[in-house]
């Protein structure tokens, strides 16, 4: 959780003693030695008899979950970087009612009569913020400085699951599960991406690694209208914050499109209607690209006098003739079109409208039927070698992958097949070769 | 009877919605103007100007706290001017204040006008207002919270205590919507109503409140002309007579009252004004009720005894809230269906309020509305004043 930005507790004179003792971890309360009764908010004066004898006792630190909402969107900037996060009010054992966060758990599991216990967090050097994790220790996440903690941690503070989530689609499908298809899902919003988006994006890219099926991502947008236009608007109130703006560009941005490039699989590029900004630059991310006829395309952030920095300015011209990507990016335009695009040397292949779902589905189904381990390699070695290193390491890359896959395990299974009966080789691959040429 | 002697003799209005170039001074001219000649007095006739204090707007509030509203319309007749702040409960102050101008006899008529502009308010200052008025500072704003979130989760407490549904929570919003899409001043006049599945897939905000569920602030503005019930019965024109009124304070935070309590003051207040004008809840005709979320029409409906506790969901649901309805309810949509204006949603429920018993409502007239209740709240749910209204 982002500490920097957060707003520091306004304090009363009468309230100094309270933040001081955070600091040493402990949660008072105010208590009324004339009537007894425990008080919060903490007073100047009791608010039952109007005494000011009042002083602090130690609370137990549990509590009980009164009500909670998990905040997912319309927060100010400062608090965006911490969405989604559970609010809550607890009732103390010392009958009082604090507003409060729950942390430390999955929001899915929070829920009201829930038992907690206070922990605190620092917003400042003068105080900490009293915050309520689970009091079931199997309810918590893995504590920070356990072994693998950070990495259970930075997993479920996304809290997510396919299931769970909501601006993209997961699908495995297609012949023997080799496809997986991620769909952006905000069609309303052109597919924009918001701060929930791009986490759920990261999520997925790094989740379908683990698919061993799986050989083939398609990345698509939900609709006929875009596949995706960028940024969503609702984040750049956010972006006025130096550090906001930062990490939205090397965290979200510089994460999804590490999740894309660094996917072992294959990624297809499904694209229609409106492929523009950042849309086109998580685009550029991934390993083909096919268009409908009809999309509209370009990188407008110039427009706004700054440039694409999802990984736009950097890849638009390593991926197609320099003299042209600057023009795209100079220009601003959002109409070129698929065909003009094709022509200045950027995309993979341009269908006809009406002839688009059916030849996507080919080339999909074809690239599919390949081996996943030989995908993932070719992969690897066509993006070292076009990093740009010399040619004698290019060679040495390739020559030695292709040495590992003859050796892997499904291929040598395939061997002792043809070492048995050598002609067989030759047989099944002239088939082979026909069929792929056939789809 | 009532002992109340105050009548809503005239009303002007703006449609309430994103108007950038409508200046905040435009909508005072033109609302003034309208309600004034609504009455059918003379501009010199306003002996007394107390307006609705605009939130988040410091230069204009600053300007009509100082006076300017009654030299700009040339009120050559005006006595008395002050502006008046309760949140949203701002607009039934100043009734009571104009109340007590009459009955003091420093004023015969006096004029109340609303105005707020939110479009043009630079969006760090809009946050600043919304994201700290009505949430402490020390103990609540530190943590993220918002409107959204508290609402939430007073909302989430009371589907839990009462087993509504989020299909029933929902259905208050379909309500709201249906009579806000055939009024000319809202924001969603004309549009689709969205059905319940709608509601429920726009995006969650803070669970479990949808997006649709949230109010959208919008520009707007409002303008009464009142006067004593003799002068609104002398001069024979269509009237809302006020016949009883009571309020209750809970707390300025969330955090600090309970969902019990402020259905315990719905209740007794909501008692009282009914006693007070001398009528039951049977006989009122239209429940123009103002808690700008979903939550508070179901809390507010079974705290009145209008249904049994945990069915008000069921009630919105079943149609019964809705046009032609058996308790035709919140008939401008509320915050959530005419837009969000600030302290601007009180005045355009009262409007809405006189509107119908002077039978102007048009479309959304409630056929033979004798009585109507009508409520205000401030801040984030600090206060609650009923009122009931009649047409003589």
């Amino acid at each position: 959780m982002t500490q920097t930005q957060r707003p520091i507790p306004v304090m009363q004179p009468w309230t100094r003693d309270f933040w001081k003792a955070t600091k040493q971890g402990k949660l008072l309360i105010q208590h009324c030695d004339n009537c007894n009764s425990n008080i919060f908010f903490p007073k100047k004066v009791c608010p039952e008899c109007w005494s000011d004898h009042l002083d602090w006792q130690e609370a137990s630190g549990k509590a009980t979950v009164y009500t909670f909402t998990t905040m997912l969107d319309m927060v100010e900037p400062k608090f965006m970087g911490d969405l989604p996060y559970v609010i809550a009010m607890v009732d103390l054992k010392e009958g009082i009612r604090m507003t409060t966060r729950i942390v430390n758990c999955n929001p899915d599991d929070v829920e009201i009569g829930m038992n907690v216990e206070v922990v605190f967090e620092e917003v400042s050097p003068e105080c900490s913020l009293p915050m309520f994790q689970p009091a079931d220790e199997t309810l918590r996440l893995a504590s920070p400085d356990s072994e693998d903690g950070e990495a259970v941690a930075a997993e479920s503070e996304t809290g997510m699951s396919p299931d769970a989530y909501q601006t993209i689609i997961y699908e495995i499908g297609g012949n023997n599960d080799a496809v997986c298809t991620i769909t952006l899902n905000r069609p309303d919003k052109y597919n924009a991406i918001n701060r929930r988006m791009a986490a759920e994006l990261i999520d997925a890219f790094r989740r379908v690694r683990d698919e061993a099926s799986v050989g083939v991502v398609v990345l698509a947008g939900a609709g006929e209208k875009a596949f995706c236009t960028g940024g969503d608007l609702e984040i750049f109130p956010s972006l006025a914050e130096h550090q906001n703006s930062l990490n939205w560009l090397s965290h979200e941005g510089l994460d999804v499109q590490r999740a894309i490039s660094s996917c072992e699989k294959v990624v297809i590029c499904k694209i229609n209607g409106h492929c523009l900004a950042g849309g086109l630059e998580v685009a550029l991310a991934c390993d083909l690209l096919y268009v409908k006829e009809s999309a509209k395309m370009g990188t407008t952030e110039i427009n706004m006098g700054v440039l694409p920095g999802w990984g736009g300015t950097a890849r638009l011209p390593r991926s197609m003739p320099i003299f042209r990507a600057r023009e795209i990016i100079f220009s601003g335009r959002k109409d070129y079109t698929a065909r003009e695009m094709y022509d200045m040397g950027l995309l993979t292949r341009v269908f006809k409208d009406d002839e688009f779902e059916a030849q996507f589905e080919k080339v999909v189904n074809n690239i599919a039927s390949k081996k996943p381990v030989a995908l993932r390699m070719g992969k690897e070695i066509m993006a070292r070698s076009a990093d740009g290193c010399d040619m004698e390491t290019a060679l040495a890359v390739e020559r030695n992958g292709i040495q590992w896959l003859t050796y892997a395990p499904d291929i040598q299974k395939m061997m002792d097949q043809f070492r048995a009966a050598p002609d067989q080789l030759t047989q099944s691959q002239k088939k082979s070769n026909i069929a792929s040429d056939a789809t | 009877m009532s002992k109340k002697n105050l009548a809503i003799i005239g009303i002007g209005e703006v449609p309430t919605g994103t108007y950038p170039n409508r200046s905040r001074w435009d909508i005072i001219y033109e609302t003034c103007i309208a309600a004034v000649r609504d009455a059918g007095i003379d501009k010199n006739d306003v002996e007394g100007v107390v307006t609705v204090a605009p939130q988040a707007q410091p230069q204009i509030s600053a300007e009509i706290s100082f006076g300017k509203i009654p030299e700009e319309l040339g009120l050559k007749g005006c006595r008395e001017v002050c502006i008046c702040n309760a949140g949203g409960a701002s607009t039934s102050n100043c009734l009571r204040l104009a109340e007590q101008y009459i009955e003091s006899g420093q004023a015969k008529i006096v004029l109340i006008p609303h105005v707020t502009v939110h479009s043009t308010i630079p969006m760090p200052d809009l946050i600043n207002f919304f994201a700290k008025a009505g949430i402490d500072l020390q103990w609540e704003y530190p943590y993220g919270t918002t409107y959204n979130g508290i609402i939430a989760m007073m909302t989430r407490r009371y589907m839990h205590d009462s087993g509504t549904t989020e299909e029933e929570m929902a259905s208050v919003v379909v309500s709201l919507r249906k009579w806000a899409a055939m009024d000319e001043n809202s924001i969603f006049y004309g549009k689709e109503v969205p059905p319940v599945e709608k509601i429920l897939s726009s995006g969650m905000v803070s669970s479990p409140l949808h997006k649709r569920e949230c109010n959208v602030l919008a520009d707007g503005g409002g303008a009464m002309v009142v006067a004593s019930a003799e002068i609104a019965k002398k001069m024979g024109v269509p009237a809302a007579y006020k016949l009883g009124e009571s309020s209750r304070y809970f707390s300025a935070f969330t955090t600090t009252r309970t969902n019990e309590e402020l259905t315990n003051g719905y209740r007794d207040a909501t008692g009282e004004a009914l006693a007070d004008a001398g009528v039951s809840k049977e006989d009122i005709n239209l429940w123009n009720v103002y808690l700008a979320y979903p939550v508070g029409h179901t809390m507010f409906m079974e705290a009145a005894g209008l249904c049994e506790p945990g069915q008000a969901g069921k009630v919105f649901m079943e149609g019964h809230t809705w046009p032609g309805g058996k308790m035709p309810w919140a008939t401008i949509g509320d915050a959530t269906g005419r837009g969000h204006t600030g302290s601007g949603v009180s005045m355009a429920t009262y409007i809405e309020t006189a509107r119908q018993m002077m039978g102007k409502a048009g479309e959304r007239q409630v056929p033979d509305a004798k009585y109507a209740f009508q409520n205000t709240a401030g801040g984030s749910g600090m206060n609650f004043i009923a009122t009931v209204w009649g047409r003589e």
